[in-house]
């Protein structure tokens, strides 16, 4: 294998100047004159390295799904000769290195949950590779699936089913990151308060609001106090309790701009705060903020859009939610800078939608034109679940991003880095305060649509909004103290997944009942394409054939998960020579049981054209 | 709330020792001692009690904001740590039993807060106010030594890394514990231990009082090992962050005796104020 250009020069060799010295030393020049010719050729080469690797991922505090397998990698490579240390980090700042920075060798996290099978277009593109967020964080580029993924963006039916096969059939060869499982969300319950939890979607808006109060609370009375017909018609003025979930992840208390990727993770509570267009509701795209909408002709080779909105909305501080705000909020996510900076500075999140639309117009006060790149309708409407944002509150965030006021930060926008303390939304529920670190309430927003607007369609169950007085999410530091608080009283349900484990402590208890669902998050293992041993697709599949992961998934997950070979496993579109039945039909694990077959599991990396020095490790070249 | 229920229980059990304490290892007749003269020695040692509890106001707030600047200033050192001992700790778990499960986690709740307290009122009972004076200085050095540390290093204990290997045995048995510790230390500082480097400095102050106070002596070091042992037992701490921590407790210590009377200068401001004024 030639030496790669790209990597860092190894440190001159102490040992190799101090021979060279030495050799001067003993006076006998003229005698060593040839030798010193074959001695400066040999000390100005490289002396090979043993490849090393480092895996950043979360500690187990944060998610210990991901340093087992951290770990169970590591020891594999380690066994096959590859150096490696695993660098613990928490979550946000895993998510700025990974995410943002792009600097990092092998990761392992989970992937957020996703809606449609269109965010592999952000997730594989090149023309991301150089975008901070969850697109392409690899850096992966191969021209032949770029095709295919702007291909299907344009096909509907079969025809972009056949070509989202062959995507991922590209993408397994050449294992751009290794997909491990999609772990079943495992939460608990207290029954007695609320009614109405489902574990498909329990931590999510739409779950929120279909929960039922079953009790009510009676604001406190003084015992003492005088029992005449006016106090217990007081007392029987009652509110909803508040609904109390326990939070593992403390970001959100720190952190509710929702374009900030590093803060924003699965069933994220900035979607409570941020209505859209339209929400996906059992399958299908419902419209929520919008009253309708209708395709028109155009002159462009995408399809045009005209959105009516629904009468009468507001933002959270009363301002009143327009047209204006839709077709900023598409103008934004597309350049955050608002045309200010050279070049434009989009926003991290919701790639894979905000690159669908080409230009939103406002053509009245409740309608907006919204013009598409050339794509299908059918993926041009996923646009419509994008997070709308106030135009008065954003539109002061466009400038270039400072560090109080001494440094700029090139290509970074003030809305990039903002905290949003203080987020004004249009959703169902309003942002009341948070601790960072600790907790976070929000309450029903009153003037939300849901509270009027009577329909008898799919948005029937959510009618009048949230019903809880509060939702509050306490932040607890592990598993065992969430279902604490829940036993004692303090909590009513668990808003992150918990681990298996919590299984066994939630049967044996009175109170608490068990939720298992299957969500479309998966746990991967994602490389850095950018940079040598790993930009080469052989070393990389020798790498990821080291996961075991029907083992990851019987002794990690507690059997709680499904092994998968390619992300769009969950969705229909899921290619077939990609099922999973028993082992990995791409890149078979070579041993048994989690044992690796260390003899084998080595010729994978000599037939990638790697070499082993005699202590059996693996060399850089 | 489950917060303020278990602060109540540690504050109960620690007020329990505390009373046996006093009449076990002060004793009743050096107990009188604490009421003679009391206003006088209270006035001598005020300036370094007062130093002390500025350093732990200041630590209070650093410990809120040090993390922060750590991911930005500091090195990550978990994987260096681990490299140097491997499953070291792994190997101190594998005498696992749930009765010792139980006495460390006492230990290292209850144990600790009472010889990070006691030594307070054990030197107060004494006439000489020096060691008082050298408690309050070397606990000082622990906690501002500590802190540079934690701001400078970015390490997560075995428990986060190593989870396969080492269960976080109090975390799992006492779930709610963890709102405790979790409200003190942040999990990205663990090296150095400071309950190895605060028991240990206990341990070896108590060696200087050992005539007057021998089973207080024997005591702290007893309860300083049993603290020790339960970082590591607990999977809480690397066993480099308790070898850290025993040098940053003896080294305390060592400054302490030698130097703390540069903080005499304290005294001066402090004496002018009036509420001392009123003490005279």
């Amino acid at each position: 294998m030639p030496p790669d250009p790209s990597s860092a020069p190894a440190p001159p060799r102490a040992l190799s100047r101090r021979t060279l010295l030495a050799g001067l030393a003993t006076g006998s020049l003229a005698a060593t004159s040839g030798c010193i010719r074959q001695l400066r050729t040999l000390a100005n080469r490289d002396a090979p390295d043993q490849v090393s690797l480092e895996i950043k991922t979360a500690p187990a505090d944060a998610d210990p799904r991901s340093i087992y397998i951290a770990r169970f990698l590591s020891s594999n490579l380690n066994a096959v000769g590859i150096e490696t240390s695993i660098v613990p980090m928490s979550l946000e700042e895993l998510l700025r290195d990974v995410l943002l920075n792009q600097s990092f060798d092998i990761y392992v996290m989970r992937h957020p949950r996703t809606a449609s099978p269109n965010f592999v277009y952000s997730l594989l593109h090149s023309r991301f590779d150089a975008e901070p967020g969850w697109q392409n964080p690899f850096g992966y580029a191969n021209l032949g699936v770029d095709d295919m993924l702007d291909e299907q963006r344009t096909q509907s039916g079969d025809a972009r089913e056949a070509t989202l096969h062959e995507i991922q059939s590209a993408v397994a060869r050449d294992q751009p990151f290794a997909p491990i499982a999609i772990p079943d969300e495992i939460r608990a319950t207290r029954g007695d308060r609320f009614s109405g939890w489902s574990a498909a979607d329990m931590h999510t808006l739409l779950g929120y609001l279909r929960l039922r109060p079953t009790t009510t609370e009676t604001p406190e009375q003084p015992q003492n106090g005088p029992t005449n017909e006016t106090t217990t018609e007081t007392s029987q003025q009652t509110t909803a309790p508040p609904l109390r979930m326990t939070l593992k992840d403390p970001r959100a208390t720190r952190n509710l701009n929702p374009i900030a990727v590093e803060f924003r993770g699965d069933g994220d509570i900035t979607e409570m705060l941020y209505d859209p267009l339209a929400r996906p509701i059992g399958g299908d795209l419902v419209p929520w903020l919008a009253h309708e909408w209708s395709w028109v002709d155009s002159d462009t080779a995408g399809p045009a859009v005209e959105v009516t909105l629904r009468e009468d909305l507001l933002w959270h501080d009363a301002t009143p939610l327009t047209a204006a705000d839709v077709a900023f909020t598409f103008d934004f996510l597309r350049d955050t800078s608002g045309g200010a900076l050279d070049s434009p500075v989009p926003a991290p999140r919701y790639r894979d939608r905000s690159t669908l639309v080409t230009q939103a117009v406002e053509t009245g006060r409740r309608t907006v034109r919204i013009e598409f790149e050339p794509v299908s309708r059918e993926v041009a409407q996923t646009a419509f679940s994008l997070p709308l944002l106030p135009k008065h509150i954003w539109e002061t965030k466009t400038g270039q991003a400072t560090i109080a006021g001494l440094d700029t930060i090139g290509g970074v926008t003030e809305a990039l880095i903002w905290s949003n303390s203080n987020p004004v939304g249009s959703g169902p529920l309003r942002f009341v305060s948070a601790t960072d670190g600790e907790s976070l309430t929000l309450a029903p927003f009153d003037d939300h649509f849901l509270t009027r607007d009577v329909s008898d369609g799919p948005l029937a169950p959510f009618q009048g909004g949230f019903e809880p007085s509060e939702l509050e999410f306490v932040v607890v530091p592990s598993d065992g103290a969430a279902l604490a608080l829940m036993e004692q009283d303090d909590a009513d349900a668990t808003a992150s997944p918990l681990g298996a484990e919590s299984i066994s402590q939630i049967g044996q208890s009175d109170v608490l009942r068990l939720h298992v669902s299957k969500p479309t998050s998966f746990y991967h293992v994602g490389f850095n394409v950018r940079q040598s041993p790993l930009s080469n697709p052989r070393f990389r599949r020798a790498v990821a054939q080291l996961l075991d992961k029907q083992h990851i998934v019987n002794e990690v997950f507690g059997g709680y998960a499904s092994a998968i070979a390619t992300p769009l496993a969950p969705y229909p579109v899921a290619a077939p020579a990609l099922r999973w039945e028993g082992e990995d039909p791409e890149l078979p694990f070579p041993g048994e049981d989690g044992e690796l077959d260390i003899e084998l599991a080595k010729e994978s990396f000599r037939s990638a054209g790697y070499r082993y020095n005699e202590a059996g490790e693996l060399l850089r070249r | 709330m489950a917060l303020f229920e278990i602060l109540a229980y540690l504050a109960i059990g620690v007020g329990v020792m505390i009373a046996i304490g006093s009449v076990t290892f002060i004793g009743p007749s050096q107990l009188s001692v604490l009421r003679e003269n009391w206003r006088f020695r209270l006035r001598e040692v005020s300036p370094y009690l007062g130093l002390l509890a500025g350093i732990l106001a200041i630590n209070k707030v650093a410990r809120q904001v040090g993390p922060e600047i750590s991911w930005v200033v500091g090195l990550n050192i978990t994987s260096y740590i681990y490299r140097i001992e491997g499953d070291f700790v792994a190997f101190v778990q594998s005498i696992a039993t749930d009765q010792l499960t139980v006495y460390f986690s006492f230990i290292y709740l209850y144990g600790y807060v009472f010889l990070l307290v006691f030594p307070f009122i054990l030197t107060f009972a004494l006439r000489e106010t020096k060691y008082l004076k050298q408690t309050a200085v070397a606990f000082a050095l622990n906690y501002s030594l500590g802190l540079i540390f934690y701001i400078l290093f970015v390490s997560y204990g075995p428990r986060n890394l190593i989870p396969d290997l080492v269960d976080p045995l109090m975390y799992s048995m006492y779930p709610q514990s963890q709102l405790l510790t979790g409200e003190v230390n942040s999990n990205t500082n663990v090296f150095p231990s400071l309950h190895t480097s605060l028991s240990v400095t206990v341990a070896y102050l108590a060696w200087f009082t050992r005539d007057r106070f021998p089973y207080w002596f024997v005591t702290s070091c007893f309860l300083a090992a049993s603290v020790v042992m339960a970082t590591m037992y607990l999977g809480i701490h690397w066993g480099t962050d308790v070898v850290a921590g025993t040098i940053l407790g003896l080294g305390s210590v060592h400054i302490a005796r030698k130097h703390y009377e540069i903080f005499e200068f304290l005294r001066v401001d402090l004496w002018s104020l009036p509420v001392f004024n009123r003490l005279r």
